[in-house]
């Protein structure tokens, strides 16, 4: 008996050791396992930097070139989602106020960084300020000079685009005075199988308010457009009004579209429906043959509006360290000579002439001796930008309600 | 008593979690936004909310009369009720009708329900571009018919009618599909009875089918103006209101009073007057099901 229990000891020892050892080890794999799910989680979170902006489609397939050679450069994968500024304008102050943030990068109108800064980054000491062409950072500078956001790349609004083919096919040529501009619309109404002499593209109104800027800056001059911005001046002024009735004369004459969606109407304009179509420099980045791409200002045009993409880092991003890295690429010249091989953009900081393609070289000379100015809409924002769109949408099939349009935008400015 | 005080207890155990719900989603939102719409900017409890809101051009214009669109979003919500309302009922009733007991009808009543299935938003992208000059299937009828075609959105006289017909065809296949069903509750002895008395199908449609499927027609007449006063989503994606306001309505004005304006005490005010609307027009409904359970 004694010698069975002395076996059963030893077995239940030997036993109970192998259970030990068994269970060492499947404590042992559990705390491997653990391990490996931290460090490969850690791993995928933080080398991930998200990014809003405004493009997609064909503007979105030239951003990102960017943010590949981002990840190329430094590791850290991206991902990108399409989001309109004014969308955002609704959604991030309530994200804010629950300290959190739809992304780690995001592009946004300058007045809205300016407006949340507690929110936002202080990004003085993370970019090279000095490496900006000068006045690039103020808007998005507050007043005691400290940087909250970064200028990416510009789009100038030069004016009307052509297609040289069609110019030349129908002896056309670039207008230098008023009159010869209406004469050359009138020539082109004529021409068989072009709807419209002007293409005008719609959507949520902006690319209408970019035409009527242009008129606003041409007949206005530049400090109409500045006066405009601070609220120097009403909409129902006599400078305001003479520069729109200039609008609404070609308008009641016709040599308008109708506002059609403005991917749309560019596909059309390009075919040969429409003789010129008024859209800002990015359209270089949208045709087949960017070569056959001409421009005109209207005669006189003595500003141009110089369209800077602003982006931010919000101060509850969850990878804030690959968000700043993101922000130090895209406001480098390795980063924004990326984005204008593309085409349609003009750096903000020093990029050699050599990385622009040759109808934004031409583009560039436009701007040379023309002062650049604000976005009008974009500057102002809030309710008023949207009656601005709304009203001019009404403006261009109806221009006789001009009186009640500038009422309306008068009543709908900030106080 | 002692049981039905226990009764009572269990009973409240198993309706306070709604209860809470309720409370915390529906009732303190309510009345905290009817409370919201009495405060102003500077805090103070008064009625300028309200005065501000029921004098902005935004609601109720006047010009309008004079000019024509816009007439202010309560009057665009009103014309949108004055045509949306019949001509769904009635379209619907009629599809019930017309595809009842059809080889294919429950085919084709699956199509006509599709536009409900989809996304609203979705709804008012292809209105959009149903109305578009150049790529628009309606311009595509009108120009085969010998007609000139436009952008209907783009224009204030037709804006928000296109809105509208652009609506039913989404929303009609809430009714049909209702009065379909209802349809089926009625007995065809009726029928039967009626055609030896030598009824006409008109008469029938008239004596029978109509009073029968009157409980149907307050539920579709009350979901529908219901969805129609709080109608949003089709403008927002369509036209955001405009051209110039013409096709506003009161929930999109909320919205911008709300998002766009930041003046929460003037989107209370469209809000409580959506609810005051919605709260009257659901009275039939609620007293309709109260006379059925009597």
């Amino acid at each position: 008996m004694r010698g069975f229990s002395d076996h059963l000891s030893g077995l239940r020892e030997m036993f109970t050791e192998k259970q030990i050892y068994i269970e060492k080890g499947v404590f042992l794999m559990k705390k491997l396992l653990v391990t490996v799910l931290v460090v490969l989680s850690t791993a995928l979170i933080s080398s991930t930097v998200s990014v809003i902006g405004p493009w997609s489609g064909v503007e979105m397939d030239a951003f990102l070139p960017v943010l590949e050679e981002f990840k190329a450069k430094t590791g850290i994968d991206y991902t990108y989602q399409t989001y309109r500024a004014e969308d955002l304008a609704n959604v991030l102050p309530a994200q804010f106020s629950a300290k959190k943030a739809p992304a780690g990068v995001i592009f946004m109108w300058s007045n809205f960084i300016t407006s949340n800064t507690q929110h936002v980054v202080d990004l003085s000491d993370v970019i090279d300020t000095d490496a900006y062409i000068p006045g690039a950072l103020d808007n998005v500078k507050t007043s005691d000079g400290r940087v909250f956001g970064i200028s990416y790349t510009a789009k100038v609004k030069p004016g009307f685009w052509y297609r040289k083919s069609f110019f030349e096919s129908h002896g056309l040529k670039a207008p230098t005075t008023w009159d010869e501009f209406v004469a050359l619309l009138e020539k082109i109404e004529t021409i068989p199988g072009v709807k419209d002499a002007i293409a005008s593209g719609n959507g949520v109104g902006w690319p209408l308010s970019d035409v009527t800027e242009h008129f606003l800056i041409t007949f206005g001059g530049p400090e109409l457009q500045k006066d405009l911005i601070e609220g120097n001046t009403t909409w129902r002024s006599y400078a305001v009004r003479n520069a729109m009735e200039k609008l609404v004369y070609l308008l009641e004459k016709g040599y308008f579209s109708e506002p059609t969606e403005w991917t749309t109407i560019l596909e059309q304009w390009w075919n040969g429906d429409y003789g010129l179509y008024f859209m800002g420099q990015w359209i270089t980045g949208m045709v087949d043959d960017p070569n056959d791409l001409a421009v005109f200002s209207l005669p006189g045009n003595r500003g141009m509006v110089f369209s800077i993409d602003y982006a931010f880092v919000p101060e509850y991003a969850t990878n804030k360290a690959e968000a700043l890295e993101l922000v130090k690429f895209l406001s480098s010249v390795e980063g924004q000579s990326i984005q204008v091989a593309q085409g349609g953009h003009i750096a903000t900081v020093g990029v050699d002439m050599s990385n622009y393609p040759a109808v934004d070289k031409e583009i560039a000379k436009l701007t040379e001796g023309v002062e650049t100015l604000n976005d009008l809409d974009d500057s102002i924002g809030g309710l008023w930008q949207t009656a601005f769109w709304d009203q001019l949408k009404l403006i261009w099939v109806r221009p006789e309600r001009l009186d009640d349009a500038l009422m309306d935008l008068d009543e709908k400015m900030p106080k | 008593m002692a049981l039905r005080k226990a009764k009572f207890r269990h009973f409240s155990y198993f309706i306070l979690p709604a209860l809470l719900l309720l409370v915390i989603f529906v009732l303190y939102p309510t009345f905290n936004t009817i409370f919201l719409s009495f405060v102003d900017s500077e805090g103070n409890l008064s009625l300028s909310n309200y005065r501000e809101v029921f004098s902005s051009r935004d609601i109720l214009d006047p010009r309008g009369l004079e000019r024509g669109f816009p007439f202010g979003s309560l009057i665009h919500n009103l014309m949108w009720i004055a045509i949306h309302l019949p001509l769904t009922t009635l379209v619907g009733l009629f599809l019930a009708i017309l595809l009842r007991d059809v080889k294919g009808g429950g085919i084709v009543k699956s199509i006509i329900f599709l536009g409900m299935v989809m996304p609203m938003i979705v709804g008012g992208i292809m209105i959009r571009f149903m109305f578009e000059e150049n790529v628009g299937v309606v311009n595509l009828v009108l120009q085969t018919l010998g007609l000139e075609g436009k952008t209907w959105t783009a224009y204030p006289e037709t804006a928000l009618f296109a809105l509208i017909f652009g609506s039913v065809w989404l929303w009609t296949g809430f009714s049909m599909i209702l009065y379909s069903a209802g349809l089926e509750t009625i007995p065809n002895t009726y029928y039967e009875a009626a055609q030896i008395d030598g009824a006409s199908k008109f008469k029938m449609l008239l004596k029978i089918t109509i009073p029968l499927l009157k409980p149907i027609t307050v539920v579709v007449l009350t979901m529908t103006l219901l969805w129609e006063l709080k109608v949003f989503d089709i403008v927002y994606i369509a036209t955001m209101g405009g051209p110039g306001g013409s096709s506003n309505v009161l929930a999109l004005q909320m919205y911008l009073y709300g998002f766009r304006e930041w003046d929460f005490g003037k989107s209370a005010v469209v809000a409580v007057l959506i609810t005051a609307s919605t709260l009257l027009a659901a009275i039939p409904m609620m007293k309709s099901a109260g006379d059925e359970a009597e």
